[in-house]
């Protein structure tokens, strides 16, 4: 029996955008590659996770660690069907399975690069001053930045690459990308909900650690936005 | 799909792009690109040709890790290990002697512990964002290029270190010298870091634009880790050891450090020492 590297220890080759590795998840011919995703997932975004919340204690750093996948998760259930229909009216060729699998190599990419990150932040938030510390507000804002940042720059890196796969494996590099934009505007439209949904991930100065809020079901992360908007505006 | 790879083909290459890579760099094949200097070790094996290797020829050492054997790969490692601990903690005996007393020893302590500790949280990101840039190397490989990242900036310490002791000497501002540290720290990491690029890029790196981020990350964490260990300079009767109650960022405590906040004598008295 052959060895095969990829399966013990795909991370390198996934950074790397190796095609005969995804070629083979993608295909269907290599089992297991779903599970590997999955974990992967779990372990980044865990271990990232628990650095965001720990600044707030251990109680909170458990509680994001659970979260954070948890909205990758949440937030593929609930396009899951959606994806796979527009990967095949758009005549991309992508079905169900293997959007599912798509999104799945994304995320877990972005799992792998703020996992690895995650040292560094763990000492950043070491060397933060407690919450109730003087000038928490400020703090507060600069935690936000720094996770906000790090988010963004691992969602955009993992992105290009998933635009790259998309585009090579889709029946034209068009419907590909037109594809993969759909399901961006898709799972970021979900996703920002689910987030909001499962909030906290950063506690506000004055405000309780809690794995939920009492009122996680009531209103919109896009109510909020509005509510923000016209709060500043004269409108 | 474009086409229909099976388990026995590998797929044709993706337009644009070159053919993936036959074998990893072990099989020597992915080492033989025309980088200037990346090429066996010469000489034996000793802590002093590895030293004159890395200053004269520091990517030699990155292909000798590469493609050497498990155990003599290893021995390399912790040759380049010894000489950063050694050149770190020659350099914190210098720095001590501003203070004297304890600092004699706490100062090396901390600086060789606190950038040990500074690598071993980059090295994650470090082995992520090579990948992200198309690197083929064995995990062994980057752990070597970051610890010549530190042994080669630790040589430049030693090099730079008769300068700091002639304002350690000279000078009682501890906000003078902290700069001065800093500053220097900055060249010689600087220094370090062209060795990251070079290697990454002989060793198949397509892009190096992910590693700008990573030495950004490890310059910073590398100047937190000065504050987080404070003080290494200046430390006055009965100050702890370390002070990891008062969390600072390094930006805010040097610019208190500036504004004069700060203004305890920055000396114990040390006998024999008086200006």
């Amino acid at each position: 029996m052959s060895q095969d590297p990829y399966h013990i220890l795909p991370i390198p080759a996934l950074c790397r955008g190796e095609r005969t590795l995804l070629s083979s998840w993608i295909e269907g011919t290599r089992r297991g590659s779903l599970r590997i995703c999955a974990i992967l997932i779990i372990l980044g975004c865990g271990t990232y996770g628990f650095t965001i919340g720990y600044r707030n204690g251990w109680e909170m750093a458990a509680w994001v660690a659970l979260k954070l996948p948890a909205i990758i998760f949440l937030t593929l259930f609930v396009n899951g069907l959606l994806n796979g229909m527009i990967g095949l009216i758009l005549g991309s060729g992508i079905g169900f399975r293997q959007s599912l699998q798509f999104l799945l190599t994304g995320f877990a990419i972005m799992s792998v690069i703020v996992g690895a990150l995650s040292p560094v932040t763990f000492f950043a938030t070491l060397n933060m001053p407690d919450p109730g510390a003087e000038n928490s507000l400020a703090w507060h804002g600069l935690n936000l930045l720094l996770h906000t940042a790090i988010i963004a720059f691992a969602g955009t890196l993992a992105h290009c690459r998933l635009l790259q796969y998309v585009r090579d494996f889709a029946d034209s590099r068009g419907t590909g990308t037109l594809t993969f934009c759909a399901w961006l505007a898709g799972n970021l439209f979900v996703g920002a909900q689910v987030s909001w949904n499962l909030r906290p991930f950063f506690i506000s100065p004055g405000l309780e650690v809690e794995f939920l809020r009492p009122d996680p079901f009531d209103g919109s992360f896009y109510e909020a936005v509005f509510r923000a908007f016209r709060n500043i505006t004269p409108l | 799909m474009n086409d229909e790879p099976t388990d026995d083909t590998p797929p044709p290459p993706l337009p644009g792009q070159p053919e993936p890579s036959p074998g990893t760099p072990r099989d020597k094949s992915a080492c033989n690109r025309p980088h200037v200097g990346f090429e066996e070790m010469e000489g034996g094996k000793t802590f002093s040709n590895t030293i004159n290797t890395l200053l004269r020829k520091p990517l030699s050492v990155v292909y000798t890790l590469e493609v050497e054997k498990r155990e003599d790969g290893r021995k390399l490692l912790v040759r380049l290990l010894c000489i950063s601990v050694t050149c770190l903690a020659i350099f914190g005996l210098v720095v001590g002697t501003f203070s004297w007393n304890h600092q004699l020893w706490a100062a090396p302590l901390k600086i060789v512990g606190g950038l040990l500790f500074s690598g071993l949280l980059c090295l994650p990101s470090l082995y992520i964002f090579a990948c992200l840039g198309g690197l083929e190397a064995r995990f062994r490989t980057i752990v070597g290029i970051l610890c010549g990242l530190i042994a080669l900036s630790g040589l430049l310490l030693v090099g730079f270190a008769p300068v700091v002791w002639l304002f350690s000497v000279s000078s009682t501002s501890v906000t003078f010298l902290g700069f001065l540290l800093l500053t220097l720290w900055i060249i010689c990491a600087s220094l370090g870091l062209v060795l990251v690029f070079r290697a990454g890029r002989a060793l198949g790196m397509t892009n190096t634009g992910h590693l700008v981020v990573w030495c950004g990350v490890f310059l910073l964490v590398t100047l937190q880790m000065s504050t987080t260990l404070r003080p290494i300079l200046g430390s006055q009767h009965g100050e702890k050891f370390v002070n990891f109650g008062e969390k600072k960022f390094f930006l805010a405590y040097w610019g208190e450090q500036l504004r004069g906040e700060h203004r305890e004598s920055p000396r114990e008295e040390v006998p024999g020492a008086e200006q």
